[in-house]
């Protein structure tokens, strides 16, 4: 019986066992600063009501009173797990606004090391989401895996986080060669590895029944409240900016945009999974096809791009960000606007949460891979 | 008139005269002026279209004495991001919500009201979003400078 169609719980069955309960703000289940307010019957949810703010710092109004390169550190701050993915929109953005050219060398690099951030992104996800249904054993598996894809992009980028790598017109620095052989080195181990990731969760009962069925998104749903990522190619539509509106080249790698039609938490999970393959084909791609070359253009030092506006559209491990800027032809953006992924997806939680259990709530939640300071801003 | 995609449709079922702008330059397929009561008819003919909403905002035109209202949206199929811009006087701007044509709306709609004190009417949920919940000033506007 699909759920989403037949609430478990309907509103008139009320009793005298309702209660609120605060879930967070400081709670593992909530990954970060979130706080939800749930009012429950039992242990079944009659309403959630999402409390946001705890990791609001402004971005915005921050950016709008920064030049455009003081803003770029910033900017990798919001998504601490998909960083250069942020990184790469606030670059492309300006570069469109201002219509820099960048080196293909560049531009291969930038792949690279935005594909290994969404795999180290999900990895993680991976991990906490099996945290959260009470397997500890799988987070350390995909810390040890984590930890080689944070060693690897230490070493180019200088940080271990908050990446902060790529420059308007191409990037600070050039790759060595050893560094792509040791990146191929890693994607041969971790496709050996992979398998283990199946058989320890993929497969395993417990896990497939605390999944399948629970939280299910409607493609009709997602349209309404303007999920994208994995949440809503779970739900069976394959939208992806980098098949749809190709960025950084995109176009010359030949990638499956991975799609689930269950829309439950299963399915969310599996087109994961397939998203990692997939981002190491690319990587193996662009390493494979990566020349010689310049790895920066020449760009003007002082960054004023002319009066206009442009909104850049990345997908980051999460899903669509798109960055709107106004500009007003000075070196500051008049207006700067975050359209952040993961605050589209939370929004539908209240709905989704309606009506279950409060331990499918978090398998649910979970299943989002929620970034709270990318919510916040 | 040949229909060849749901952007056309939409624009065309609301009344709407249809032009694309330069996409690849700005990153915008279409790009309208509206007045704010052409907001509703025409989200409600995106959203029978398959188009989903990115985001809804505003811009302080200090100078101009005036705020815009912007609605990104987009589709799941081709790229057609739509651009939407609503000019409301800084005094007292009130906007119809799309929020129950867009149920992910409600959420965007409650940010720009905290954000520049842009009232939506008929908004399912008027509670600040992000700012504290008993804030009562509007830190987006270009006129803000702290709060003492």
């Amino acid at each position: 019986m699909n759920r989403a169609v037949q609430p478990t719980y309907t509103l008139d069955k009320v009793s005298e066992e309702n209660f609120a309960l605060n879930l967070g703000p400081q709670h593992p289940g909530t990954h970060g600063v979130l706080r939800v307010v749930l009012h429950m019957d039992g242990e079944y949810i009659l309403q959630a009501d999402p409390v946001l703010g705890y990791g609001h710092r402004m971005q915005e109004k921050i950016a709008e009173n920064m030049t455009y390169p003081q803003a770029l550190p910033y900017v990798c701050r919001m998504d601490y797990l998909g960083a250069l993915s942020y990184n790469l929109a606030w670059v492309l953005a300006v570069e469109k606004l201002c219509q820099f050219e960048v080196p293909e060398r560049a531009e291969k690099i930038r792949v690279i090391t935005t594909e290994l951030n969404r795999i180290s992104s999900h990895l993680l996800w991976w991990g906490a989401f099996l945290l959260d249904l009470g397997g500890f054993t799988p987070f350390l598996q995909a810390l040890t895996d984590r930890e080689l894809i944070l060693d690897l992009l230490e070493e180019v980028t200088g940080s271990r986080l908050t990446y902060c790598y790529y420059r308007f017109g191409g990037l600070p620095s050039d790759v060595d060669d050893t560094w792509f052989t040791r990146v191929m080195e890693f994607i041969e181990g971790f496709r050996l590895r992979l398998p283990r990731y199946h058989d320890l969760v993929t497969g395993n009962v417990i896990f497939y029944h605390r999944a399948k069925d629970v939280g299910v998104i409607l493609p009709f749903d997602a349209a309404g409240y303007g999920l994208s990522g994995p949440i809503l190619r779970g739900s069976g539509i394959g939208f992806d900016v980098r098949r749809h509106e190709p960025y950084s080249g995109y176009e010359r790698y030949n990638f499956e945009v991975p799609v689930d039609e269950t829309g439950d938490c299963l399915g969310r999970y599996n087109v994961r999974m397939m998203e990692i393959e997939q981002s190491l084909n690319i990587v193996e791609q662009a390493i494979g096809s990566i020349t010689e070359g310049p790895v920066r253009s020449k760009v003007p030092k002082l960054i004023k791009p002319p009066e206009g506006e442009v909104a850049m559209a990345v997908e980051t491990p999460r899903g669509q960000l798109v960055i709107y800027i106004v500009s007003d032809g000075t070196k500051k953006p008049y207006r700067v606007k975050y359209r952040v992924p993961s605050f589209a997806n939370l929004s539908i939680f209240a709905k989704l949460a309606r009506g279950q259990l409060l331990a499918d709530a978090l398998a649910i939640l979970g299943s989002m891979d929620m970034v709270i300071p990318e919510v916040d801003r | 008139m040949v229909m060849n995609n749901p952007l056309q449709k939409a624009l065309d079922k609301a009344g709407i005269e249809y032009q694309p702008t330069e996409f690849p330059n700005s990153g915008l397929h279409c790009s309208l002026v509206l007045d704010k009561e052409q907001v509703q008819p025409l989200a409600r003919a995106l959203s029978r279209n398959g188009f989903f909403i990115e985001t809804v905002t505003a811009v302080d035109k200090l100078k101009d004495e005036i705020f815009e209202c912007v609605y990104l949206f987009n589709h799941y199929e081709e790229s057609l991001r739509l651009l939407v811009r609503v000019s409301l006087p800084r005094n007292g701007a009130v906007q119809p919500s799309i929020g129950k044509i867009f149920p992910g709306a409600v959420w965007h709609e409650r940010e720009t009201t905290e954000m520049f004190g842009i009232r939506f009417e008929g908004c399912l949920d008027s509670r600040n979003l992000l700012l504290p919940e008993d804030a009562d000033f509007h830190p987006l506007c270009k006129d803000f400078s702290g709060v003492s």
